[in-house]
């Protein structure tokens, strides 16, 4: 309950993958919807720029190109007035002057004005003259050659209005590029840390959990697997380690149900069915590669009369005694299990009659000497009685059923002894000859 | 079999296609053309030349803003003294006569922008300066100069057109003019006159100078904006300058 709600504070406190992704790809939005703002504002300067340039600095700029033609005009007709042949002609050029110098237009032009002021007060005071002398000429030509400089002056005035729009323009032109340039900087540093950052959070931790889900079958303690910044994968994160933790609780179960299966509860020694089992495999082996193998069957003398005269319990007691001794004495490749009420099987792989005998025969002894504590300050002794028979030529069953048959031979023979089954043909035998001396 | 078939169906789609070109076409000048006033017998502004033919500096340009309008123009001939009338009560759309913009005019009429600046000069003999009371200047009726001279009060001619000025001058029934700096200048060209031996002076009484416009149909307000960019797009690809050299010395301003 605790721990639930630990886990899902620990959950809100972690960002969801929809919103972390939606707050990046907002921020990044606005971040361009800014610049291309800023573009947008730019370039309506840049159209009212050129606007400027077509509706004002232009037609100023054509008007200075026609004040300064009109100015070599009135040079001209200076020329004429000063040249004239008839008093006429004179008139009429001396007409334009004076329009030229009164035309508001040029007045408006402060460097024109006074030249066209000088100007025709020049030539007027010239064109009363009869003669016009070698001074006046030599005036003139300075005046002639100042309205054509002026006239320059006007019109390179006039070209380089535009130019500052013009350069104005440029200028624009040159910071939109820059802010061109920072936008497209912005989109790749964008794409690199979602790249980065799709990476970090969710590509790295979907090979981890790829991997954990691989390695959930392997038997291991704990998932590793490190914590994550993303809810969704946290969750599965989660979710993994909960599926390993059930899994090996199933397992756990899984190996207790064997063992629950395979085991006699009181001896903790195999049962018949598991000992049938294990037998099999162990005969299908040794026969296979021809090794030598022995099974044995044992049963504990007089078991009965413990049962009797002391109660189950002390019989429960007995017996786990016995099979404490049979793991303390055989082998590690050796089996034995509970195969009766105090009856016992044995398996012993890689091992002749014989050597089975000696072992049969060292468990023997070492139950004929120990005594076994009941109840308080009350003993048992036991002994036991061996069948043994070689198992390397016949099937389970039937080196079992000779092995009880030796067994039953050491009963009559008066128990506590170690008997070897003949095998199945010299069995046979002696049966026969004892039919045969019986009868 | 095939053939002429082919050929009546190619004929049938270019038939289609004229007859929607022509529907198209006519869609796009559903603008009736527009009804032009001029003034004759003003050279160099509007005259008729050697061949009959209508021309001059404000014909010329006429045409220039027709075509940058895009719409076709119908040039009329209208006295000079009944212009601002005809185009006020809208039997013109405009009037391409050089008019000062007068306070008086701008009752009745729209102007344009101002497409040039004018003076008004005064020709007299050298002995009658402007305003002499033995002086009788001959002006056009419906003039700004006729209107100048009523005001102040100085005799006058009245005559219909500046053509007729130097008749008046050469009849004696005129002994000085007060006419516009750009009519002035035949003027003093023409023979009878320049051996009178007028002498000239310019007026700079504010009712005699200033902005020359284009008078417009005061029912068509949407025009003034049309023609001031037509204006603009002559004065910019250079038409304006073009006929400017064609009939004047200098440059108009």
């Amino acid at each position: 309950m605790n721990d639930n709600a630990d886990h899902s504070s620990a959950m809100a406190s972690r960002l969801s993958a929809g919103r972390l992704f939606f707050r990046i790809t907002a921020a990044f939005t606005l971040a361009f919807a800014g610049i291309v703002l800023w573009l947008v504002v730019d370039q309506h300067a840049l159209l009212e720029s050129m606007d400027t340039l077509q509706s004002k600095t232009l037609p100023s700029s054509i008007e200075q190109q026609r004040l300064a033609r009109n100015l070599e005009v009135l040079r001209l007709e200076g020329e004429r007035v000063l040249e004239a042949r008839t008093p006429e002609s004179q008139r009429q050029s001396m007409f334009i002057v004076m329009l030229m110098a009164s035309h508001p237009s040029l007045l408006s032009n402060e460097q024109a004005r006074n030249l066209a002021i000088e100007t025709e007060l020049f030539l007027a005071r010239a064109a009363q003259n009869k003669h016009i002398d070698d001074s006046e000429r030599v005036e003139w030509s300075r005046l002639s050659q100042r309205l054509s400089l002026a006239a320059d002056d006007i019109s390179v005035n006039g070209v380089n209005l535009a130019q500052a729009d013009i350069r104005n323009m440029g200028e624009i032109v040159q910071q939109g590029r820059h802010k061109l340039h920072g936008a497209m900087l912005l989109v790749l540093v964008f794409l690199v840390f979602l790249l980065l950052l799709i990476r970090q959070l969710i590509l790295r931790p979907l090979q981890q959990i790829d991997q954990a889900l691989a390695d959930l079958k392997k038997p291991s303690r704990s998932v590793d697997l490190p914590a994550y910044a993303l809810r969704e994968l946290a969750g599965v994160r989660q979710a993994i380690v909960q599926l390993h933790g059930m899994m090996q609780e199933h397992e756990q179960a899984r190996d207790d149900l064997e063992k629950l299966a395979s085991t006699d509860a009181l001896t903790g020694l195999n049962n018949r069915r598991h000992f049938m089992l294990l037998a099999a495999a162990e005969l299908a082996r040794g026969q296979r590669y021809g090794r030598p193998i022995s099974v044995g069957l044992a049963d504990l003398d007089h078991f009965k009369q413990i049962n009797d005269l002391y109660g189950h319990e002390a019989g429960d007691m007995a017996l786990r005694a016995f099979a404490d001794l049979v793991r303390d004495t055989l082998r590690h490749s050796d089996s034995a299990a509970r195969y009766g009420g105090e009856e016992f099987a044995f398996i012993f792989p890689e091992t002749t009659p014989h050597e089975a005998i000696v072992l049969a025969e060292r468990l023997r002894s070492r139950l004929d000497a120990l005594v076994i504590p009941i109840m308080a300050g009350q003993y048992v002794r036991l002994t036991v009685s061996f069948g043994i028979a070689d198992a390397s030529t016949q099937t389970l069953e039937a080196a079992l059923r000779l092995a009880d048959d030796a067994l039953y031979q050491a009963k009559r023979n008066g128990r506590n002894a170690v008997i070897l089954a003949a095998t199945a043909t010299q069995a046979m035998l002696p049966l026969h000859d004892k039919r045969d001396s019986s009868s | 079999m095939h053939q002429p078939m082919l050929a009546l169906l190619y004929r049938l789609a270019r038939y289609g296609l004229l007859t929607a070109l022509l529907a198209g076409s006519a869609l796009a000048s559903s603008e009736k053309e527009f009804r032009v006033a001029v003034i004759g017998s003003s050279p160099p502004m509007s005259y008729i030349d050697e061949n009959g033919k209508l021309t001059g500096f404000n014909i010329e340009m006429g045409h220039a803003l027709c075509e940058a309008m895009q719409t076709r123009c119908d040039f009329q001939l209208v006295p000079l003294g009944k212009v601002v009338d005809t185009v006020a009560a809208g039997e013109m759309d405009f009037a391409v006569v050089s008019l000062l913009a007068t306070p008086e005019r701008r009752k009745k009429v729209l102007f344009s922008k101002p497409y040039y600046r004018s003076l008004s000069i005064w020709l007299g003999k050298p002995e009658l300066p402007p305003g002499s009371p033995k002086a009788t200047a001959a002006a056009v009726t419906g003039s700004a100069q006729a209107r100048y001279l009523e005001t102040v009060g100085w005799k006058m001619h009245a005559v219909a057109s500046h053509t007729e000025i130097p008749a008046a001058l050469a009849a004696g029934k005129a002994n000085a003019a007060v006419v516009p700096m750009l009519t002035a200048l035949p003027l003093l060209h023409d023979d009878s006159v320049r051996s009178l031996g007028l002498e000239s002076t310019i007026l700079s009484d504010p009712l005699l100078t200033g902005d020359v416009c284009i008078s417009i149909n005061p029912k068509r307000v949407d025009l003034v904006e049309r023609i001031n960019s037509a204006i603009d797009q002559i004065k910019r690809d250079g038409r304006f300058d073009r006929i400017n050299t064609k009939f004047l010395p200098f440059r108009l301003q």
